[in-house]
């Protein structure tokens, strides 16, 4: 929008507006009251639903505001007889068909057609025919439809093509017997629920929570998702002591996901209540006994024994302290406080896919937010798949393509599904990631780089062209298949790509919801990697202290490692592959039960926020590890509060410096944590030693040609998805069910397969 | 049936008659192909567009907006691909002129597609049709297969410059996709919805690209107003209506048919009761439809002595438009709630469903007609039917919903009886003629 200003007058007063502003948000932001159902601000118009009608003078009828864009002098009403008959008869039309029965529809109590009427409703029905009926049904084992609820403003549809690039459902029939559907009958796609969370009816509904609870037995914690690295802000409902549901509805969250989450975010949470929960600590007292319920005392106890005679024996640098991406930067932090203030080892690690410390020691650019990211004007994607990994960012992807215009350059070895959006795919050979980005460090390295990647030197200057023409923002994305030298010249890109009218932005794309977090806290600091201590166990490793479990991927083709220790201590949800081999377990709080920050992928610092007590003996991490600290000696002086420690984290980190939780409340105002961009780097020694891998490259490799399917990392991001059980039917390929016909209510019984509930099975 | 022109020579109609009408060789032969030869030979687009806007031509779709100046509002400096596309859907209930022009000259669609082509520098150009005029497309491709084999389509027509293409499509059998931008959707391959207007389709029409969306008929006098001068098409009929109109007369005549009149004709009730051969069975006139189902029914004494003049003017000043020229004549014996009954159960079924008004106003009334049908109209029925058409007028997000109400809304006002025959006591809504 433009800075330039303009007059508009709205019953009777005069305001300035920019140039270009939409009347109905003008409306708003003025006090003005409009109603409306299907417009959504940053999707396509629909101007369906007539209910935001408004008088422009000079014009010949009533206009719909969500339409107009303001022009100097113009004459608006936005009240008067003419407008509120014209509402509350869009509203009694909404209403003719629908069934009215509020009590037993799984959206009473927080509808907005139920809130609207309200306000526009008449007290009388004059609808006194037979409405029209069409029958409820699951359109997969995460979306319900009961269509005779819906007014078709088609958000839903929306959403589903400009957010999730998906296009899975869309109206089918004609007229009054028009009804959201899907291609085929059953719902393929990403399940990520956003259509239920947009419908403003009980249309579509959350397959999994339908007839659990009422909305206002909830109590509504405003949080941050667990899972992948972008960081949604999220609304936790909870009832007596059980999380019934994750919605992201703007009317309790307003973060920098808006009413967007992934299927992760929304239905990944039934491990919170799970009957698997580790009830109490548990000890191994013998190798190869059984683990033996204790109590906290003695747990914390034996532990801090085992943990000191480890380290007389064979000196603190024989125990390793190992951290997680998954848990809060308080826990984190007091893993690090306890390596290098308690035990005194130099070897510590956190449990993450990859490190990012090399891209973060020499960050030449500020890291770009999502709001960043949807108004970018060039965008490029090195590796990495954010549509099943950082869904959030795929769909800012996805939103400044095709809302907003940016060119997005795609470097995959995969066709991956973000290539449908791409004005260059550079389809490299597998593996190649660092040679591209050794090309992008210097050009004149492009033309060797290309032959190695299986591709024409061309593709890589025209890349360097379309940067170095933007005008705007760029925002440089990776993932994971970087090297630390890579890293290095990534994250100094910047200098050589910054213009006066051109910003660089960095976003990378970790794995876990406090990948940046766990790095921000110092625990990738340690001198060796988690692979090297597992690798090490037995001999310089000789006893590890565990927040969280190995990955699958650490602990393959190291079966025995874990084996060889003398002791092995985890804090953990779950029994796990890890605890298999420890010899205390401790039963630790999932971020539901807890108080935290998070920081994601932004470098945004989100509070996580208790909805539940924990679940049976659990405790927070960071609550252990100063029991831990404190047994063995050293009071870390967090006096049973989580703002204490985030205090010190504040104190100690200076990324951190300043921060409380106070500063932290307003999730629609996220804080950034402050990273040092450091000068200008010499990167000739990096870029030779990349010269070094990408000589050692292949020279041949087959590309793939195969867009990955929707959902196939569904489960790298951890055991937890495990938990859930439609996840498994999806896993199995989403079957398509024999019926799935809902009247009266057909229950789908997911337990990793499907089966019909014989009660009230039948057509 | 009667097909041919009454005060005038026939130009629309001025083969049908011939035997072999269709043929490239017949419409070569009786004047065919020489407007595009004389466009390519000596006159620039602006020139084509000029005689056009002279000839005071409106387009016979429907809304009648002046086809001249539509063509002049393609952006000629844009980047984009411009298209000229046929709208040869003819989904108005009582319409079913554009079916015998095609059917008959398909060659003077074409010559009106390309001389359009020209205008508008478009390169692509559809013609579409509704699905049930499957065969029409059939005769429609053999014309063009016979028009690209003697170079009159393809690359350098006639040995010029000038090149284009056109192709013919199908819709499904919706009668939205009769709506220009509905069309655009569904020809893109989408849904047949509308879409907002602004933009209009001149300026971001198919593929977000300039286009012109012109009916058949419109399409088809193009060819006579190039050969005659626009100024001259213009003299055959009135100062804003130019030219000659084809009407499609059914109902209780004794002579049904497609006729073409001067604009202008004088008079709606010498058309009726000479012209298309008098009332069948000597019955009573009782009302008029006089363009297609979307325009107010008229009653006998709007028409009778009262010199109707048979225009765009002429027929607002009685009480009624011109619409797309489907003229549905009705005696005595028809019953007015009946046949609104008939046409709003219409409107229901063609309703798309995309905006609220539309989509659950033509429920609900069709759902009050049924039940005054099946004996339990209420006396405040009426009233309630004239408030849901006032909630739909003016509030759809298309104009079908203002073509569902108009009916409803001029029957109850202009045939107060036939309703109240039906209804337990009587209306008194104001009637008015
Ligand atoms: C509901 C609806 C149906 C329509 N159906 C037709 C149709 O079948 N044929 C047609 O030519 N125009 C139809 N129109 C009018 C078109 O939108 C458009 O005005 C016309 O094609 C423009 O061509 P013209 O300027 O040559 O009349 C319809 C309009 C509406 C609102
Ligand atoms: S769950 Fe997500 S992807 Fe599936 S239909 Fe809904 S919005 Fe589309
Ligand atoms: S299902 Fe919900 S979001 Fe979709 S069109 Fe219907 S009411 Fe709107
Ligand atoms: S995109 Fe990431 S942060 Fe957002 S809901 Fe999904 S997993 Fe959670
Ligand atoms: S008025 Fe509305 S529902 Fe009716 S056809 Fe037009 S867009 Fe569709
Ligand atoms: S909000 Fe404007 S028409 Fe729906």
């Amino acid at each position: 929008m433009s800075t330039e200003v303009i007059k508009v007058n709205i019953n009777s007063k005069e305001f300035e507006v920019p140039k270009g502003a939409r009347l109905i948000d003008v409306c708003r932001d003025k006090g003005f009251d409009i109603p409306s159902f299907c417009y959504y601000s940053d999707l396509a118009l629909q101007a369906s639903c007539r209910m935001c009608l408004v008088r422009i003078e000079k014009m010949p009828k009533l206009q719909t505001s969500c339409t107009i864009i303001c022009t100097d002098g113009m004459i608006v009403t936005t009240q008067s007889e003419e407008i509120e008959k014209a509402q509350r008869s869009m509203l009694e039309f909404l209403l003719a068909n629908h069934p009215l029965d509020c009590p037993v529809c799984d959206r009473g109590g927080e509808c907005e057609l139920q809130e609207m009427t309200f306000d526009w409703g008449g007290l009388e029905e004059r609808f006194i025919e037979k409405k029209n009926y069409a029958p409820e049904k699951y359109l997969s084992p995460m979306v319900a439809n009961d269509p005779q609820r819906c007014i078709l403003c088609k958000r839903c549809t929306r959403v589903c093509d400009e957010w999730m690039g998906e296009d899975a459902i869309e109206a089918g029939g004609r007229g009054a017997n028009t009804v959201i559907g899907t291609y085929g009958g059953w719902l393929d796609c990403s399940q990520c629920g956003n259509c239920i969370e947009v419908c403003p009816t009980g249309t579509l509904l959350d397959g999994t929570y339908r007839h659990q609870a009422r909305p206002w037995e909830l109590a509504q914690t405003i949080s941050t998702c667990s899972y992948c690295s972008d960081g949604c802000e999220m609304s936790l409902g909870s009832r007596a002591g059980e999380l019934m549901r994750i919605v992201a509805r703007d009317r309790y969250v307003n973060g920098h996901n808006g009413e967007f989450l992934c299927i992760k975010g929304r239905f990944g949470h039934p491990f919170v209540n799970h009957e698997d929960r580790l009830r109490t600590p548990l000890i191994r007292y013998k190798k190869g006994g059984k683990l033996i319920p204790a109590t906290w005392d003695e747990a914390i106890r034996y532990t801090a024994e085992k943990l000191k005679a480890a380290a007389a024996a064979y000196g603190p640098d024989a125990l390793g302290v190992v951290g997680s991406p998954r848990i809060t930067n308080e826990a984190n932090y007091a893993l690090h406080k306890f390596a290098t203030e308690v035990v005194g080892t130099k070897n510590y690690a956190a449990t993450d896919a990859f490190s990012l410390k090399p891209f973060f020691d020499n960050l030449g650019a500020p890291l770009a937010t999502h709001r960043d990211i949807r108004y970018a004007k060039t965008i490029l994607l090195i590796g990495g798949e954010p549509e099943e990994l950082q869904p959030l960012t795929a769909k800012q992807i996805r939103q400044a393509v095709s809302n907003g215009a940016a060119k997005l350059i795609v470097i995959n070895s995969v066709p991956i599904r973000l290539v449908e959006h791409a004005a260059q795919f550079i389809h490299i050979r597998p593996g190649m990631e660092n040679a591209a980005v050794w090309a992008l460090g210097h050009s004149s390295n492009e033309t060797t780089a290309a032959q190695k990647m299986g591709i024409e030197a061309n593709e890589l200057s025209a890349l360097r062209q379309t940067i170095t023409e933007t005008e705007g923002d760029v925002v440089i994305m990776f993932g994971g298949e970087l090297n630390a030298a890579a890293q290095m010249i990534v994250a100094q890109l910047a200098n050589s790509f910054r213009a006066d009218t051109r910003r660089v932005l960095l976003h990378p794309l970790p794995l876990y919801n406090n990948s940046v977090g766990a790095h921000d806290m110092g625990m990738m600091n340690g001198a060796m990697s988690v692979a090297e201590m597992l690798d090490a166990t037995g001999s310089s490793i000789r006893a590890l202290y565990v927040a969280g479990s190995f990955l699958p991927e650490h602990l393959r083709g190291r079966e025995e490692a874990l084996a060889k220790l003398d002791f092995l201590a985890v804090h953990e949800l779950f029994e796990t592959d890890t605890t298999a081999f420890a010899d205390v377990v401790l039963p630790a709080a999932s971020f539901a039960e807890i108080d935290g920050t998070f920081t994601n992928n932004d470098g945004l610092v989100q509070r996580v926020r208790q909805s539940i007590p924990p679940v049976h003996q659990a405790k927070p991490d960071w609550m252990i590890t100063a029991a831990l600290a404190a047994e063995l000696g050293k009071d870390f002086g967090f006096q049973m509060s989580a703002s204490a420690v985030f205090r010190e984290i504040a104190e100690r980190i200076p990324a951190y410096s300043g921060l409380r939780y106070p500063v932290l409340k307003d999730e629609s105002n996220p804080v950034q944590a402050r990273y040092n961009i450091v000068e200008p780097r010499d990167l000739s020694s990096a870029l030779n030693e990349l010269k070094q891998t990408v000589a050692a490259l292949p020279d041949d490799g087959e590309k793939s040609n195969v867009t990955p399917r929707v959902g196939h990392e569904l489960f790298k991001i951890g055991t937890l998805t495990d938990k859930v059980s439609q996840f498994h039917l999806l896993a199995a390929g989403n079957p398509r069910p024999d019926t799935v016909r809902v009247s009266p209510l057909y229950q789908i019984t997911v337990d990793a397969k499907l089966e019909r509930d014989a009660a009230v099975s039948g057509d | 049936m009667f097909i041919g022109a009454i005060g005038c020579e026939p130009l629309q109609l001025a083969r049908v008659h011939l035997e072999n009408s269709r043929s490239l060789d017949v419409y070569r032969k009786n004047g065919g192909y020489q407007a595009i030869k004389k466009v390519l030979d000596s006159m620039s687009p602006d020139d084509v567009i000029n005689e056009l806007k002279k000839s005071a031509l409106r387009g016979r779709g429907g809304a009648g907006f002046p086809t001249g100046m539509k063509w002049s509002f393609v952006p000629k400096d844009s980047p984009k691909p411009k298209y000229v596309v046929c709208n040869a859907d003819e989904s108005e209930p009582g319409t079913f002129k554009d079916r015998y022009l095609m059917e008959r000259d398909p060659h003077m669609l074409i010559e009106g597609m390309l001389i359009a082509a020209y205008a508008l520098g478009a390169k692509t150009n559809y013609i579409y049709t509704r699905g049930e005029y499957r065969y029409l497309i059939d005769i429609m491709d053999v014309a063009l297969e016979e028009a690209r084999a003697a170079g009159l389509l393809g690359n350098k027509i006639l040995g010029t410059e000038f090149g284009c293409e056109i192709y013919t499509h199908t819709g499904a059998g919706a009668y939205i996709c009769g709506e220009e931008t509905a069309l655009l959707s569904s020809l893109e391959g989408m849904r047949g919805h509308p879409r907002m207007k602004p933009p209009f389709p001149a300026v971001s029409g198919l593929y977000a690209a300039p286009t012109v969306v012109n009916n058949v008929e419109t399409l088809t006098a193009v060819p006579d107003i190039i050969k005659m001068g626009g100024e001259a098409y213009q003299k055959l009929g009135t100062e804003k209506s130019g030219g000659t109109k084809v009407w499609s007369v059914s109902g209780h005549v004794n002579r049904p048919g497609v006729y073409e009149l001067p604009m202008g004709y004088d008079d709606m009730e010498k058309f009726i009761m000479e012209d298309c051969g008098g009332m069948l069975g000597g019955k009573q006139l009782k009302a008029v439809i006089p363009g297609g189902s979307s325009v107010y029914i008229m009653r006998a004494d709007q028409i009778i002595g009262k010199d109707v003049r048979m225009d765009y003017e002429g027929i607002v000043a009685a009480g009624s438009s011109v619409g797309s020229g489907g003229f549905i004549v009705m005696d005595e014996t028809v019953d007015v709630f009946e046949s609104t009954k008939n046409l709003t159960e219409f409107y229901k079924h063609e309703s798309c469903g995309w905006c609220t008004p539309c989509r659950e106003g033509t429920d609900w009334l069709v759902k009050v007609f049924k039940r005054i049908a099946a004996g339990h109209g209420r006396p405040e029925d009426a009233q309630l039917m004239l408030d849901l058409c006032d909630n739909i007028e003016g509030k759809s997000f298309c104009p079908l919903g203002d073509a569902a109400a108009w009916p409803i809304q001029s029957a109850i006002k202009r045939f107060p009886e036939d309703f109240r025959k039906h209804l337990v006591t009587s209306i008194d809504s104001g009637v008015s003629t």
